[in-house]
């Protein structure tokens, strides 16, 4: 029962926030959030480590080395040629938006990409993620610095996915807002990518999804080797509403990702599916939160872990019924599979009910490959690392298999990628 | 059992039963409240050896040095007044030889608690904790030809002070957490059990024990050591008087499987309603011993239990089966944890729970397989039965796994008393009434029966009784 006490943390230079938002062009609106952000942070307390969601991090890994706020904008984003039919693609690097493309279509249909820094949508930030979600969250809400502002108006149904590219230098802080009109319907990716030993990134994204809207939203994170980043990602979804939400992690040294939504209006229904796949000394530290406010709101939740080397995984999980969310359901699943005798999985799937009119199952479970399964393969003519490399597919493959097309197929080509490197 | 009308009445009526209290009547009581005085105190009075003086000292100052846990309910833990409660209550001045010898008012208590006469000569030794100290203890001749120790904790350290010694405090250390701390500074009674080598005792071995003094403390120690091969199991029973004011049981139970030992633990908990009661329970498993902790939580106002086993030896096996039943106002944080060492090692853990009306129960838990444990497999299931839509219940697992070549599952399932249920058992003829309790009964079934019987008996008839006005 022993508590370890908050760490006591060394000071957070935010100095720069006015500059930085005066060079930007924003409005005071804004600035006057990232100055209420700043004051969350002063004096700075790291959050109590006897908490599951820090229990396996230490919070103090993702702090920048300086003054967040005083970064300089660093090179142009390198170039990014398109090779897929998209509604728009967008690119976030060197602190700046660089608008790719907006489709014909989605232009008629009034789709709108543009920097957050500008787009006068104040009274929209922080709603699903306020500066008070966590102390990473409230440093990017003072500093963030290079954002996109996507919307997708009311009724509209967009073919091809929205693609948002994110690129890492020594120090991101990007800020995505996605706002999905009333019954519109449509898949945006973001795909974090570059960076370098010891770059660092605390990313955040909100997603609104309004009445009856169907968002499909990807995070793929695959950054180079040596990246240190924290991104959180989380919608709120309105009646009648869809979000699905999903999340590959393959990059980066250290990783800690808070994903989640609450489900706000009757009737709402959130579909997570995440994959993660880790080798040599990558850490992974992923929570995910389904939040159930509203009466008959349902969501799933299925999670996958492949580990070779030393790699290590931590996964915290969480839905929580509220008082008033009668016939509710909700599902949650976890699975580890480790590849090698060093690497090491933890997984806390909670579960926090408050009514009793819901339906409501989790499960996790950890296991090396099934000796049965590589007998089997090897018995058909495979050899051990081939067996071994189609299992793992396969173990991934179930969750992928619920993805929508692209992002499936993008993802399962990076599974793919990584097994053969491994 | 079921038919002799003392046991059949358990639950009937529950004021009159468990609420009552006899007028306090001590020999020898410590003033309110904590320390190194107090510790003294007791130590003398117990005429302890040195060494006893010394760890309960030592272990007041990790005690009055560690936190109060950040985790948990501790909301109601900070309302837990240290300064209000008496640490140490002598019933009696001395050790009663036999029943005939036993005080008039500690008889009254076991009878209303309902002990049947005749139950006492069937079952092995009866250790009754009355207050903090045993008052009545009586083992079966077999058992001391058997060469089986069963004695309570403070006589088990007069006349086998070798074996405490060495074992004392070696699982649960006085460090641990903040209530294992207190419980090593202020213990009193408890069980004390060593079976030899190779040697089986048949019937289970039972202590009643009994909270009695408004707002005083009860730190009971067991220690159970069960030598190579031997195999033994022991009941633990608990019910309270219900009190205006918070009483604090803070038990530790340290229990010790060597090569090839057995070990069941069972205990069915029913404490009042405004009790807190925060134990620290822990099993060392040998090489191919088993351990099994049989848990059920019925009473207190909060409950903070997590029974472990440690899985030291290579093939060694735990389990622990627990239900909880939270009422209303009632906060059950009960749970399990599985520390495996060593490799092709088991585990299981099979926990059910009931929350109703504003009731509240949380599972959590832990599993931990060290690297180098290869083999291992473990398995996880809870279950939480909700009746009320302000019942409330979590589940916390935590698994951390350290090696690739092992199995581990968790599983969580939380459901109400379904309608169709219902109706399928109305449409039999059942009442409302009937038809839920019926339902309970079955989800509590794998536990009740892993019980004796008569604790079987008591069980559903509180369970009866918790039941009682759920319907509408």
């Amino acid at each position: 029962m022993a508590s370890r006490p908050a760490v006591a943390a060394p000071e957070l230079a935010l100095d720069h926030v006015a500059a930085l938002s005066r060079a930007a062009g924003e409005d005071a609106a804004l600035l006057a959030i990232r100055e209420r952000a700043r004051a969350l942070l002063t004096p700075l307390t790291l959050p109590d480590r006897a908490r599951h969601l820090w229990r396996y991090t230490s919070p103090a890994t993702f702090l920048p080395d300086g003054d967040p706020s005083a970064a300089a904008p660093g090179d142009v984003g390198p170039a990014w040629r398109l090779d897929e039919s998209l509604s728009a693609a967008a690119l976030l690097g060197g602190g700046g938006l660089r608008v790719i493309e907006i489709g014909a279509d989605a232009r008629a249909a009034g789709v709108v990409i543009e920097d957050l820094h500008r787009a006068g949508v104040a009274d929209l930030l922080g709603r699903v993620v306020p500066a008070g979600h966590g102390f990473l969250e409230a440093i990017n809400t003072a500093a963030w610095r290079g954002g996109v502002l996507v919307r997708v108006p009311a009724g509209v149904t967009l073919e091809h996915p929205i693609r948002l590219r994110l690129v890492a230098g020594a120090l991101s802080l990007p800020r995505v807002l996605v706002l999905a009109g009333e019954g519109s319907s449509f898949e945006v990716i973001e795909g974090h990518v570059g960076g370098g030993a010891a770059a660092r990134v605390i990313g955040v994204t909100e997603v609104v999804a309004e009445a009856n809207a169907n968002v499909r939203y990807g995070l793929v994170q695959r950054w180079e080797a040596g990246v240190i980043g924290h991104l959180t990602a989380r919608a709120r979804v309105a009646a009648g509403a869809h979000a699905q939400l999903s999340l590959a992690s393959f990059g980066g040294a250290e990783f800690k990702a808070d994903v989640g939504a609450v489900l706000a209006g009757e009737g709402a229904a959130v579909e997570t599916f995440g994959v993660a796949m880790g080798g040599d000394a990558q850490r992974f530290d992923h929570h995910t939160e389904h939040i159930h406010e509203a009466p008959r709101t349902t969501s799933n939740l299925d999670f996958k872990v492949a580990l070779t080397g030393a790699a290590r995984s931590a996964y915290t999980g969480m839905i929580r019924i509220a008082p008033g969310a009668a016939g509710s359901e909700a599902y949650q699943e976890n699975r580890n599979l480790l590849l090698s005798g060093h690497a090491r999985a933890e997984s806390i799937p909670e579960l926090e009910i408050l009514t009793d009119d819901v339906r409501c199952s989790h499960g996790a479970t950890v296991s090396p490959i099934d000796p049965e399964q590589l007998f089997y393969l090897a018995s058909r003519g495979l050899a051990p690392m081939q067996a071994a490399r189609v299992i793992v597919y396969g173990f991934l493959d179930q969750t992928l298999g619920r993805l929508p097309q692209t992002t499936r197929e993008r993802i399962q080509a990076l599974v793919a990628a990584r097994l053969h490197t491994e | 059992m079921a038919s002799t009308p003392t046991v059949a009445d358990i639950g009937s009526d529950y004021n009159r039963r468990y609420g009552f209290h006899d007028p306090e009547e001590y020999f020898m009581r410590t003033p309110k409240g904590l320390s190194h005085e107090v510790v003294e105190a007791i130590s003398l009075l117990k005429k302890e050896p040195e060494w006893m003086r010394v760890f309960r000292h030592k272990a007041l100052d990790i005690f009055l040095a560690k936190p109060m846990p950040t985790w948990g309910d501790t909301e109601r833990l900070s309302s837990i007044d240290f300064d209000d409660i008496t640490y140490y209550v002598r019933a009696t001045e001395k050790q009663e030889k036999s029943w005939e010898d036993v005080p008039e008012n500690v008889k009254r208590t076991f009878d209303r608690l309902g002990i049947p006469e005749a139950e006492r000569k069937f079952l092995a030794g009866v250790s009754a904790q009355y207050e903090s100290e045993v008052v009545y203890h009586s083992v079966k001749e077999e058992l001391t030809k058997q060469g089986v120790i069963f004695l309570d904790m403070d006589s088990g350290l007069r006349e086998h002070e070798e074996i405490v010694r060495r074992y004392f405090g070696t699982v649960i250390p006085s460090a641990d957490n903040k209530f294992a701390a207190l419980n090593s500074a202020v213990w009193s009674g408890g069980s004390f059990i060593y079976v030899p080598k190779n040697t089986e005792v048949a019937i289970p071995l039972q202590a009643y024990f009994r909270i009695n003094a408004e707002r005083m403390g009860q730190f009971e120690r067991t220690l159970i050591i069960a030598d190579e091969g031997a195999k033994v199991h022991y009941i633990e029973g608990c019910t309270a008087p219900v009190y205006s004011s918070s009483s604090l049981h803070s038990a530790v139970v340290e229990l010790i499987a060597m090569k090839g030992a057995r070990i069941r633990y069972t205990t069915i908990q029913n404490w009042s309603n405004n009790i807190f009661n925060l134990v620290t329970k822990r099993a060392v498993a040998n090489e191919d011993a088993v351990v099994e902790w049989v848990d059920g939580n019925i009473g207190s106002g909060l409950t903070m239990k997590y029974p472990a086993v440690i899985l030291k030896g290579e093939r060694a096996h735990g389990e622990v089966l627990s239900i909880a039943f939270a009422g209303p106002g009632q906060h059950q944080d009960a749970g399990a944890k599985m520390i495996h060492l060593a490799p092709h090692t088991t585990s299981k853990i099979t926990s059910k729970s009931i929350s109703k009306g504003t009731g509240r129960s949380s599972y959590r838990g832990l599993v931990k397989i060290r690297n180098g444990a290869h083999g291992c497999k473990t398995s996880v299931q809870c279950d939480a039965l909700l009746i009320g839509d302000a019942a409330r219940t979590d589940t916390y697992p935590t698994m951390e796994i350290d090696e690739d070549q092992v199995s581990v599952e968790h599983e969580a399932r939380v459901s109400k008393i379904g309608d169709e249920q219902l109706f399928y058992l109305r449409s039999r003829g059942l009442k409302d009434d009937q038809a839920r309790l019926m339902i309970v009964n079955g989800f509590i079934e794998p536990f009740v029966k892993e019980l004796p019987m008569e604790y079987a008996v008591e069980l559903n008839r509180l369970i009866e009784l918790e039941m009682e006005g759920s319907v509408g």
